[in-house]
């Protein structure tokens, strides 16, 4: 029992990416990756942040060979992405772009879901039902028939989400998914991530949103002039004041308060990371002061 | 696919003799090629009319972005050449692809070495309204911000498996859709942005406007000038002579196919 336990351990501990020290360069010489070696696992949640132009953009370019490395290579469940075409890719790296209008362009949001689905080679009900699911996931029944270009710019963010996640890719790229977002449309993200999650999809995020990276990001990689130079639980690499300098970040709200505390003569609040711990310390200190009086 | 050849239009900054023009000589230099290469039907003339421009390219040190845009032309040179083979001769086909690389080459010049800013202060001093020549000015400082959007869209696309490739030509047209519709209404909805841009910085409010930068025609100016109508009047004059047999037989030898 233990031992398939251990082997099912084992299977979901492969790496479902690996960047084999890859480099990139633009046409004109920009020097855009340099010597990129990472791995991804099956079901992580991973984010990527880092300064605008240090290659984030670039890099998940590189998963479904929009952008091809100069050197180094890529495996996609232990295959070489080398000779593979974007379009078989893009049945397994879903990116989701910025810019939801680089992408509408049918008659109707209903359309624009059966293009996704189109280079799939699915049954005409498959698609259909697919296309049904997909609406009522990311409540968009109601502008089923309308224009896409007629929806707000947090609907149409939606529908773009929408005509990706509908082809049901395994790894799923998102840049910049909390842009200009408010806070509930930033809430139906986040629940949709841990929806994709649990059904074991791989989830990569490019953000410069600091806090949410900090509560919902188990891991996160920092990038710099194309190289990484920081990988690990968020928890730590968001703390490190100095990788947060260089990367034009600014600390999370908890980090900040816990160096005021500590300034303040609190030392023991150094090690205290997340918002829960911040409550309990916080508690136990007015406890304490109230005792003592 | 990669939209590259359209950076062969970009201008860039660079140091020469060219690029210190005024950009009304540069003008008038490349309307008169242009002219020159429809003033002949032959191989040989427009053969050394080309051959002439290309001095005049590495003097603007523009040799690799004239060579790109050269091969931006590559679906268009096929197209001639099987056109006017069938139609007329394989010889008529070699002096047209001189012809338009010519007019290509000649337009690469100006566009390559003329600051878009600079183009607007041109058209203004020839006494077209501001408001024009801005928009002019305008339109070319956004090819390359358009080429970048149209890779976007096209990476956008091909994320959800659109592809490139179609078989049969209602199918290429139609695949299309996907990429033009996108664009289009970015550009509009960008169009609305600068516009509105403009207005709240008072965009104009003044009929009298003053200018940072002013453009001279210099001696050198002169000189190009006064190059480009010498050759444009020794060409006319060779025109009329192969029209009227006057010339050396030479000048209108031709391919036997």
């Amino acid at each position: 029992m233990k031992n398939k336990i251990e082997m099912m351990q084992e299977i979901k501990d492969l790496p479902v990416v690996i960047f084999n020290e890859i480099g990139y360069s633009y046409p004109n010489g920009t020097e855009a990756l340099k010597d990129i070696s990472l791995n991804i696992f099956k079901g992580e949640l991973m984010g990527i942040m880092g300064k605008n132009g240090a290659g984030k953009t670039t890099l998940i370019r590189t998963l479904n060979g929009l952008i091809r490395p100069t050197y180094g290579s890529i495996y996609i469940e232990n295959e070489n992405i080398s000779s593979k075409s974007i379009a078989t890719l893009s049945k397994k790296v879903g990116i989701i772009f910025q810019n939801p209008f680089h992408q509408l362009f049918a008659n109707s949001v209903e359309e624009e879901i059966k293009f996704s689905l189109k280079s799939l080679n699915l049954h005409k009900e498959e698609i259909q039902m697919r296309v049904d699911q997909v609406l009522q996931e990311f409540s968009l029944e109601k502008y089923r028939n309308r224009s896409p270009l007629n929806l707000s710019g947090g609907e149409s963010k939606k529908l773009a989400l929408a005509s990706i996640i509908c082809r049901d890719p395994e790894i799923l790229v998102f840049d910049e998914p909390t842009l200009g977002q408010d806070a509930k449309e930033i809430e139906f993200f986040i629940n949709l991530i841990k929806k994709e999650r649990k059904i074991g999809k791989t989830i990569i995020i490019i953000t410069h949103n600091v806090e949410f990276a900090y509560d919902y990001l188990p891991r996160t990689i920092l990038m710099a002039d194309g190289q990484i130079i920081s990988d690990g639980p968020t928890k730590k690499v968001l703390n490190n004041e100095f990788l947060i300098k260089q990367t034009s970040l600014i600390l999370p709200q908890i980090r900040q308060f816990s160096i005021a505390l500590q300034q303040t003569g609190y030392r023991d609040v150094e090690d205290v990371l997340t918002k829960n711990d911040m409550i309990n310390y916080l508690s136990n200190l007015i406890q304490h002061k109230a005792s003592n009086i | 696919m990669s939209l590259e050849f359209l950076n062969a239009f970009k201008f860039i900054k660079k140091k020469s003799i060219m690029h210190k023009m005024d950009p009304r000589s540069k003008l008038v230099l490349s309307l008169i090629y242009t002219i020159s290469a429809l003033l002949f039907n032959e191989i040989i003339p427009l053969f050394f009319i080309f051959l002439s421009l290309v001095p005049i390219i590495l003097l603007g040190k523009l040799f690799k972005q004239w060579i790109k845009s050269i091969r931006g032309l590559s679906f268009l040179i096929i197209f001639i050449v099987v056109l006017d083979t069938l139609f007329i001769s394989f010889s008529f086909a070699i002096a047209m692809i001189f012809r338009i690389l010519t007019m290509v080459s000649a337009f690469s010049i100006f566009f390559l070495t003329v600051d878009p800013n600079d183009l607007a202060l041109s058209l203004i001093s020839m006494k077209v309204p501001y408001e024009f020549a801005f928009s002019f000015s305008l339109a070319f400082r956004f090819v390359p911000t358009i080429a970048y959007e149209a890779q976007n869209i096209i990476d956008a696309q091909q994320s959800r498996g659109y592809e490139m490739q179609q078989k049969g030509l209602i199918n290429q047209i139609k695949n299309l859709f996907p990429l033009l519709i996108p664009l289009i209404i970015c550009s509009i909805r960008r169009a609305f942005n600068v516009a509105e841009a403009l207005e709240s910085r008072g965009f104009g409010s003044d009929k009298e406007r003053s200018y940072y930068h002013t453009i001279k025609y210099s001696l050198k100016d002169w000189i190009f000038t006064f190059y480009s109508l010498l050759l444009l009047s020794v060409l006319i004059y060779i025109s009329i002579g192969i029209n009227y047999n006057f010339m050396p037989e030479f000048l209108t030898w031709s391919l036997p196919v």
